[in-house]
């Protein structure tokens, strides 16, 4: 990535979001380039989740600009977001409990199904080839994401490691340009952390996804990012290369604490 | 159950995206379909009077299925709760009388569409608040709309054509050449309109729920911050279910007047009936076309039968049966919420899922 200029994806300019008198996010800017894996890290309360609720739409900043794919972005609503082809997954997960596996990566492919109700009320002729076509693509995701085996459960009573996966499966479905992680290996065990590591740089690199991810496990995020932004009390505190970040003085104060 | 998907292997998605994927599925369907189309109508059901069977039991069973498939888009699939169930009945009903006035020579099955549509426009608009509200406040404005409704029902003298009764009545209709509604049309006639009916509308609404529409009522209804992060407009989603629930529940309530009941008064689309509604929704399982069915005929049929063997077999008078059923009615919900709270549907999948293993359940 380092030798020729890197394209830049996203640019988010000198964000500020407050929530009454609040500070959420306080001047932040940084760039994601395309095809890197980008992680944004930071105690908690620094403002990670809110800077991904930024992107998406669900917050509205009240200064600042969003530039993506080298346009400036209007202040825009999360399903408008997603048409401009960003996916995300949480850090609590939020599947559709109600729904088996495969439904839920099915839900993935809403954007690009359009045929109306009136073929949906036949489901004859197109809107069973639409389905059956978008299936094939859904199928394939889950064989990469290697859930085949929970297709049909429903997702409620599937263990925590799985449920993330699935929700990946669900946000690759989008076929996204960039993709949001919410903390992808909260609460996981080693194991399931060594797998989902291999799943976003598998996605990374085969489907050529954009990857910005939030992540407490620095020993993932050094191995996995190629630049690290780090925020603290909705501040920028740093930002670049693991090994600048990690040498970095301020960071290891934030992180460590320093004496008052 | 005492077959299994096992060995029944499907080589294209096509086939394993049908509505009955197994065989024996299938032949089930089959022997239900022969059932209700020879068997019933020529035999009645056992043990019950024929014109009794028919009128009492089969017509409004089917009606109320109807009913409760509309419910249940909008409860058990958008996740949205309506107490106006009964007032949208009521507009399917008061727009079918007053097609089949204006334009007496109107094909019934157009009306009937024509006033699902009239009853899915009023459910939209009473589905507005939901855009903004959930729960139990989305309760109360629905309710908002069954008291309007249920008021314009008696007070806009226009909706019943002025007449003094101030009830709508079928007036004998012909389709191609045969009585379908009115004083002389047969039951059989009837009963074989609102069969097909039910058929082709849960054809309908099972296609419509295992596609995009569907998917995206069960996005909002189990997790609406990520519906919209996918690209689910909220605005969209829980308006078009509002739209496909009250044209099942509009197309309902025209039938229920004039291929059931005969004539009405504002009185059969008040909220006693939206609870009902309600309840059969619930006590079937929501989210789940089987058990609409399985809850409309439960909550029917069993009050109609216990008090048929109270007064033949024990020889209670009418007045007394009439409240011990609904006592009775009341405890059975009580037990089955109990028992299990995802209704009929879920029991009976359990049951399968144990009929799978039996008799070596280990």
């Amino acid at each position: 990535m380092n030798e020729k200029a890197p394209k830049i994806m996203m640019e988010v300019k000198n964000i500020n979001l407050r929530f009454g008198g609040v500070v959420a996010i306080q001047g932040v800017s940084f760039d994601i380039h395309e095809g890197e894996i980008r992680a944004i890290i930071g105690p908690n309360g620094a403002g990670k989740s809110s800077m991904l609720n930024v992107i998406n739409g669900f917050y509205h900043p009240q200064e600042g600009e969003i530039w993506f794919d080298g346009q400036k972005r209007p202040s825009m609503e999360p399903y408008e977001v997603a048409k401009t082809g960003i996916a995300r997954t949480f850090q609590n997960i939020a599947l559709f409990k109600g729904m088996t596996t495969i439904e839920n990566v099915m839900t993935g492919r809403q954007l690009q199904m359009n045929k109306n109700i009136f073929w949906q009320m036949l489901r004859y002729g197109p809107a069973i080839e639409e389905e059956v076509q978008h299936r094939k693509r859904c199928e394939e995701i889950i064989d990469f994401l290697e859930i085949n085996h929970i297709r049909k459960t429903p997702v409620g009573s599937l263990p925590y490691g799985l449920q993330k996966r699935v929700e990946l499966a669900r946000a690759l479905a989008m076929e996204p340009n960039l993709l949001l992680l919410d903390e992808p290996m909260a609460g996981m065990n080693v194991e399931e952390k060594q797998d989902m590591s291999r799943f976003i740089v598998e996605v990374n690199e085969e489907f050529g996804t954009t990857i910005a991810l939030i992540e407490h496990d620095m020993a993932v995020v050094m191995d996995l990012a190629d630049r690290v932004v780090v925020l603290d009390y909705g501040k920028l505190l740093a930002d670049g290369t693991p090994k600048e970040v990690q040498s970095n003085q301020a960071v290891i104060d934030a992180y460590l604490g320093v004496p008052h | 159950m005492f077959y299994k998907e096992t060995g029944q292997f499907k080589s294209r998605y096509k086939d394993e995206l049908a509505a009955f994927p197994l065989f024996e599925d299938k032949i089930g369907i089959g022997i239900l379909c022969v059932l209700t189309f020879l068997v019933i109508p020529m035999f009645g059901l056992p043990g019950l009077n024929y014109e009794f069977a028919m009128g009492a039991i089969m017509i409004p069973c089917m009606v109320f299925i109807i009913m409760t498939l509309g419910l249940n888009i909008l409860l058990g699939f958008a996740g949205q709760i309506s107490l106006g169930t009964g007032a949208f009945s009521g507009v399917g009903a008061y727009a079918f009388y007053k097609f089949i006035t204006i334009f007496p020579d109107i094909n019934i099955i157009i009306a009937l569409v024509l006033s699902g549509l009239v009853s899915a426009v009023v459910g939209v608009i009473f589905g507005l608040p939901s855009l903004k509200i959930k729960g139990f406040y989305l309760i109360v404005a629905t309710l908002a709309a069954q008291f309007f409704l249920t008021w314009a029902f008696i007070r806009v003298a226009w909706l019943y054509n002025y007449n003094a009764s101030g009830a709508i009545e079928g007036p004998n209709k012909e389709m191609f050449g045969i009585i379908m509604i009115g004083p002389q049309s047969a039951g059989m006639t009837r009963y074989y309109f609102v069969l097909v009916t039910l058929i082709v509308l849960t054809w309908l609404a099972s296609n419509v729920i295992r596609g995009r529409i569907g998917r995206s009522w069960m996005m909002i209804r189990d997790m609406d911050i990520a519906a919209e992060l996918i690209g689910i407009r909220p605005l969209v989603a829980k308006l078009s279910a509002f739209a496909f629930s009250s044209f099942y529940i509009g197309i309902a309530g025209a039938l229920m007047v004039f291929f059931w009941l005969g004539a009405a008064e504002a009185e059969s689309f008040d909220i006693n009936h939206s609870f009902l509604y309600l309840f059969m929704v619930i006590i079937g399982g929501l989210g789940s076309i089987t058990g609409s069915y399985m809850g409309a005929i439960f909550v029917w049929v069993v009050p109609v039968l216990i008090k048929e063997i109270g007064k033949s077999v024990f020889g209670f008078d009418a007045f007394v049966m009439e409240n011990f059923s609904t006592i009775l009615l009341g405890a059975m919900i009580i037990i089955i919420l109990i028992l299990e709270p995802h209704g009929l549907a879920r029991l009976w999948q359990i049951t399968k899922q144990k009929l799978r293993l039996w008799p070596f359940p280990y």
